[in-house]
């Protein structure tokens, strides 16, 4: 899209921010009361809803119960109304389907499924509006949802997502970056450890590159980490409040 | 103690506060519970709104498209509703396609446009018989906890009020649409149809605003449309137990004084909302 200026030349993004700077993110915990954990984030203007049921019985065929852990069950939906064009099918859609198997897995990585077996454990994430970002925006939601239900995890899932522009990688990309076409880099990290829970990389990057992309990538989601857990404390220090600690 | 008489004779702890003219959340009968509207908060749709009925929270979010208006009827746009209930709002649903409760919600909201003619259709047309704006509402349920009916007509109607239709115009060379992304124009709405949902208790007893657990104890429901001047848009009993013509004249007094409350609600709203 010539004319369109990802990168400035005093280092500005389209939307004003440096390269490595991430989108001002608002979260909050236990939004709904009905279920066991749910959580809602916005990631500048991208907005996801997370909510989690379970653990609980397996819903539908018995023989799909693991003998040794808890089945992790999750499903994306993205309203039709989310995207500057209407989408047509909320979902069911390949790409929502992808999703929700890119979630299931790095969730995988991460609750520790083995203290309840033949069980389920469900993760729904809505997105109600989005601007680029929406698989990081629906696992940090996911990861304050399943904190929120209690369920044992080995460590946060912190995701961003990186772009490769003139030279530069940015962090955390809005939709008019990704749009543009450049390399992009989605990244889950478990960032205690370092660990990598995720990595899912589009259209076509150097390998010399890739090194400073990850790392910005695994910086922004170092940064993630410290807000929602500030978050998380602030959720737990409220509710002791209203306990009568 | 009463967790567990609870969880083992539901309908008779009901019936314990029934008989004292309160429900367990501490409502009257004829109470409503707390209703807050957010609206325009989704700027990637044309019109949104957001609304909490207690804990039941449905979000609405309009986009406008182009559309060749219907053959038999070519100088009318139409307006194209759809209520998502999907496993995140509540146990009960399952992922897949719309089950019976979504495409009955689906249905009565597409009633209750028809009927109370909120949007004349004839201001959709742009061009007759060629082009028209067709309105799709979508109404994702975030949280059921009873209600549902109530909740998805404010949040349409509020949503509805939020939408900007950006100017069109016709070019006559070249027959094509040019639309003026500038210049935006909100929607002439004509009536307000306020939805007031009842539950039926052990065939006599009518309680407003039922939430999920109520709504599973009753014997029946009700849900009543009300327009400004009294006008009666819809009227929804799908089956239960009977009711008396008398009851049904409580029901109808009660909703129009519900369709007062909800209406300073929204004025109040959209007069904070204003200077922009």
């Amino acid at each position: 899209m010539a004319g369109l200026e990802l990168l400035s030349d005093q280092g500005y993004r389209v939307d004003g921010r440096r390269a490595g700077e991430l989108r001002k993110i608002q979260a909050r915990m236990g939004v709904f009361a009905q279920a066991d954990g749910s959580a809602y984030i916005e990631q500048g203007n991208t907005k996801a809803l997370a909510v989690v049921y379970g653990p609980h019985e397996i819903r539908g065929s018995r023989a799909r119960a693991l003998p040794d852990r808890a089945l992790v069950n999750c499903q994306y939906s993205s309203a039709t109304f989310s995207t500057g064009e209407r989408k047509r099918r909320p979902h069911g859609d390949r790409k929502s389907c992808e999703m929700g198997l890119q979630l299931r897995q790095t969730f995988e990585a991460a609750v520790l499924t083995q203290l309840h077996p033949r069980s389920q454990i469900d993760i729904y994430v809505q997105v109600l509006q989005a601007d680029g970002g929406t698989y990081a925006a629906c696992v940090n939601a996911a990861t304050l949802a399943v904190l929120d239900a209690g369920i044992p995890m080995r460590d946060f899932v912190c995701a961003c997502s990186a772009g490769f522009v003139d030279g530069t990688a940015l962090a955390d990309l809005s939709h008019v970056e990704e749009a543009a076409g450049g390399p992009q880099l989605a990244l889950a990290l478990l960032p205690s450890s370092g660990q990598i829970a995720l990595l899912e990389m589009d259209a076509r990057l150097h390998e010399d590159q890739l090194e400073q992309v990850l790392e910005t990538a695994a910086q922004a989601a170092r940064d993630v980490h410290t807000l929602l857990d500030r978050v998380v404390r602030q959720h737990v220090q409220e509710a002791s409040i209203l306990l009568g600690d | 103690m009463a967790a567990g008489f609870k969880t083992v004779e539901p309908l008779e702890y009901y019936r314990r506060f029934l008989k004292e003219n309160c429900r367990p959340d501490g409502r009257e009968l004829g109470e409503f519970r707390t209703t807050t509207v957010n609206i325009g908060s989704i700027g990637t749709a044309d019109g949104s709104s957001l609304v909490k009925l207690g804990n039941t929270t449905v979000i609405c979010g309009i986009k406008v498209e182009f559309g060749a208006p219907p053959t038999d009827a070519p100088d009318k746009g139409y307006v194209v509703p759809n209520v998502d209930l999907s496993p995140l709002c509540s146990w009960r649903f399952r992922s897949g396609p719309p089950g019976e409760e979504a495409q009955v919600a689906s249905q009565f909201i597409a009633d209750v446009i028809e009927n109370s003619q909120v949007v004349q259709k004839e201001d959709l047309c742009i061009s007759p018989g060629k082009l028209a704006w067709v309105l799709y509402c979508d109404l994702i349920c975030l949280n059921h906890d009873g209600n549902i009916l109530d909740a998805c007509t404010f949040a349409l109607l509020a949503a509805l009020k939020n939408v900007q239709l950006p100017e069109v115009t016709i070019n006559e060379e070249t027959a094509l649409a040019e639309v003026n992304l500038k210049k935006k124009s909100y929607l002439n709405i004509r009536t307000h149809p306020v939805a007031t949902s009842f539950a039926v208790f052990d065939d006599t007893l009518l309680i407003v605003d039922p939430t999920e657990e109520e709504e599973n104890l009753a014997t029946g429901t009700l849900t009543v449309v009300m327009d400004e001047e009294g006008k009666l848009c819809c009227l929804h009993k799908p089956g239960g137990s009977g009711l008396t013509g008398a009851k049904l004249q409580d029901c109808m007094s009660r909703a129009v004084t519900r369709h007062k409350e909800v209406k300073k609600l929204m004025d109040e709203v959209f007069k904070s909302m204003k200077p922009k």
